[in-house]
Formats: structure tokens, sequence, C-alpha cells
């Protein structure tokens, strides 16, 4: 079943086109990646996804209805980011409380384990927090709500290395016990890509490449050796990335397409062969320069 | 927790697909026995289930595991002999492709090289 489905999707602010004819839909109970350079729109469309802005034009249908206005999407989704408000007066023990009376599948004793394990005080405010405990907080609820779409934008933002690997490991096990439909945007791919399914990767609100993360890691390849058997190497091929090192030496990251006995020869004509990690070819890919890149995305 | 090795040279499925091959040689898993589920392994690795499926499915498409619907996966009669097989075939050819390269690459001569392997064998290690 698909939880998401948009076609067209587009949102303007003012004159300017952030989304710009957005087609794409996420399937049930899968871990999405949203990448994208900052600006493209990332926030705009989850934000949309959530139902707390409306598109310019366009469809979109979550669990099947528009977001916007819908009272059974927002009773299903819970939108995660650094800025999520709670009434002031509240301390952190009643903000848990007042979540689980609005979460349906909330579990308390879940929220509390966190809580403790990451050393909040019950009695502390959540404007007081630090900006890294802010998001932990944050992520505590995204977690315990156990909302069938889930939304996470950017949500270890000033968490540290430990809270950070805690979060997506915390994530990823009530996932494996309670699945539901999560998205998260973040700009370190390279820490969560592990954690997902699928990648969402947005390039100037338009382009898109929507794609199984398996996918993405054997998409290219990167080419090292003299400069001169590279361009013969990469010739007629899509090359994502070219960089020259030293005077005669060319790293070049390519479009896999290569068989085992082109791989083979090309370790003969001393060509260095390396795997792409999907976050450099994730920067490669929304790179404003590179030529040949854009026929990698759907054309629309 | 396991540890998976994250610098992108090999995709995280075929490490778990070696990983289960070396636990079924050192005979941690015996034929016929069932092996860990896709949501074992996820949660052993901390990686998302769809992807240990795909380390699963790839031992199952090489017969070294075979399916049983709705139970899981279990250890093929032969498996031991189908990795072995596997892993000559592969792993050990491409080892030694990239040494004989490198050997090439230093003007190593045939002779020298295969005192070399002797020498590693016999456990003394490469001078």
């Amino acid at each position: 079943m698909k939880v998401i489905e948009c076609s067209n999707l587009t949102k303007s602010y003012l004159r300017k086109k952030v989304l710009n004819q957005l087609t794409f839909s996420i399937e049930e109970n899968t871990i999405t990646g949203l990448i994208g350079k900052n600006g493209v729109g990332k926030t705009t469309l989850l934000k949309i996804l959530a139902g707390y802005i409306k598109q310019t034009s366009g469809e979109i249908n979550v669990f099947s209805e528009k977001p916007f206005n819908s009272l059974l999407v927002s009773a299903n989704t819970i939108f995660v980011d650094d800025q999520m408000s709670f009434p002031s007066p509240l301390q952190l023990h009643e903000i848990l409380q007042a979540a689980g009376s609005l979460y349906p599948n909330w579990d308390m004793t879940f929220a509390n384990r966190l809580f403790h394990y990451f050393s909040f005080d019950p009695k502390h405010y959540h404007n007081r927090l630090s900006k890294g405990k802010t998001s932990t907080f944050n992520a505590i609820i995204g977690l315990a709500s156990r909302a069938p779409l889930t939304i996470f934008d950017e949500p270890t933002t000033g968490m540290d290395a430990a809270a950070r690997r805690d979060f997506y490991r915390a994530l990823l096990k009530d996932y494996l016990t309670y699945p539901r439909t999560i998205i998260i945007s973040s700009h370190h791919l390279e820490e969560l890509e592990n954690l997902l399914e699928d990648v969402l990767l947005i390039k100037d609100g338009n382009n898109h490449l929507h794609l199984p993360i398996e996918e993405l890691k054997e998409q290219a390849i990167g080419l090292k050796g003299a400069e001169e058997t590279i361009l013969n190497w990469t010739k007629d091929r899509e090359v994502y990335y070219k960089n020259q090192i030293g005077t005669n030496t060319l790293y070049a990251v390519v479009r896999n397409e290569f068989s085992e006995q082109e791989l083979q020869l090309a370790k003969e004509n001393e060509i260095e062969i390396t795997s792409v990690s999907p976050s450099d070819l994730c920067v490669y890919l929304t790179g404003e320069t590179k030529r040949g890149i854009d026929d990698v995305f759907i054309d629309r | 927790m396991a540890i998976l090795n994250t610098d992108g040279t090999k995709p995280i499925y075929m490490q778990i697909a070696e990983w289960l091959e070396t636990e079924i040689m050192n005979g941690h898993f015996q034929t016929d026995e069932k092996v860990y589920s896709q949501y074992q392994l996820a949660e052993m690795y901390t990686i998302n289930p769809a992807t240990a499926a795909k380390g699963l499915n790839l031992l199952a498409d090489e017969n070294i595991l075979y399916k049983k619907r709705g139970l899981g996966m279990f250890v093929s009669e032969n498996a031991k002999e189908r990795i072995i097989q596997k892993r000559k075939n592969q792993t050990l050819k491409r080892l030694i492709e990239e040494v004989v390269l490198e050997a090439r690459r230093l003007k190593i001569g045939e002779t020298e090289l295969i005192d070399m392997i002797k020498a590693s064998q016999s456990g003394g290690g490469v001078a």
C-alpha cells in the first residue's frame, strides 16, 4: 500500500518555485531518507506531507486524503524538527503526558525509558534545554508516538555522536517491532544509510531520484589512474565527478555499467577501482556544475 | 552490537552474506538448521531489514540457503562445499590476481613470488 502519493506537486513562495512538479510515492512501512542540499525544498515537502502547509498546485494524498486540514492525517502523522513548540508552562514530564493523550499509539513506558536513558529531568522546561537536548527530547516524542507516518526533519541537529548513534539504533529497533512509514531528512547520509530502505534525492526542487539505497550504492564506481587512461575509459560514459590529483592522475566517478571482464581489464591497465559511498554520490549528483548528470534524474 | 565495515568498499548485504557463510563454515549452523531472520540480522547490525533480506536472498540464490515459506531460511545440504567453491573461484582468485598485479608492478619474478607465498604458508609471514 502506498502511504504517500503525489503528482506534479508544486509549491511557490512569491514568484520562486521551491518545489516544481514533483511526482513520487512512498510505500507503507518503509524508511526513506530525504536528501538534498540546503534550500531545495526538503522541509517544505515534509510540511506539505504533514498537512502544515498547502501546495500551490499538483496532487498530494497521504493515507488517501489531502493532508491539509485533514484530521485523519494529523492524527496519524508526527512531524519532528528542532522547531517543535510545546506550551512553555509545561514541565517535560507534563509534555510527555500531553503527547500521550494526542497520539493513539503512544507508548508511555517506552517514552519514559528513553527519557531516563538520556538523563532528562522531569521538572525541566523545554525552552531551557540545550540545542542537542532539544533535538533528543523531540526525537523521543517522535519515537514514542509511533505515528503510522513519522517524519523527522533533521532530527539530530546538535546531538553529540553518542546521542545520534543511540537515536538511530532506537529508531531501528522500535521500527522492527512496530513497523511504520518513516521519512528522515538529513545531511548526514553516511550516518543513517544503513537504516534506510529507499532514498529520495531532490535536486533544485524538481529533478529527483527515488530508488532503493542498495541501488544507489551500486549506481556509481570510482576510477583512479593515469589521466589519459581514465579519459579513454570514461569516454561515452556518464561522468558524475572528476578530480585531478597531481599532474597526471585523474579520479572519475562514473555510472557503473562495467562488466566483470571490463573491470578486470581496467585493473590490468593500472586503474584503481573503488566504490563510491552514497553520501559522496549524493553530493556529486546534487552538484550544479557536473555535466551529464541530469540524464540520471527522472525527466519531467 | 555487531560491527560493519562502513567505508563503502563492500555493500552491507554482501557483508551480511559473508558473515553468514563464515558462521556456516565454523559450524555454528548445521545442515537444515534455521539461520537468523532478516529482522534478527537487522537488529544485530542496525541495518534496514530489506538490506538484511537481500543478503539472505543472495545466499538462497546460490543455493547455500533454502527457503521454507513462512518459516525462514535454512542451511542447504552441501552448503559448506558450495561456499568453499565460491570463495575459491571468486574471492581467492581475485586476491591472487591482485597479488600477481602488484608483483608485476614491483617487478618481482615468478620464483620470488612463489617463495614469498611459501614463506607465508609456513607461518613465517611475508619477509
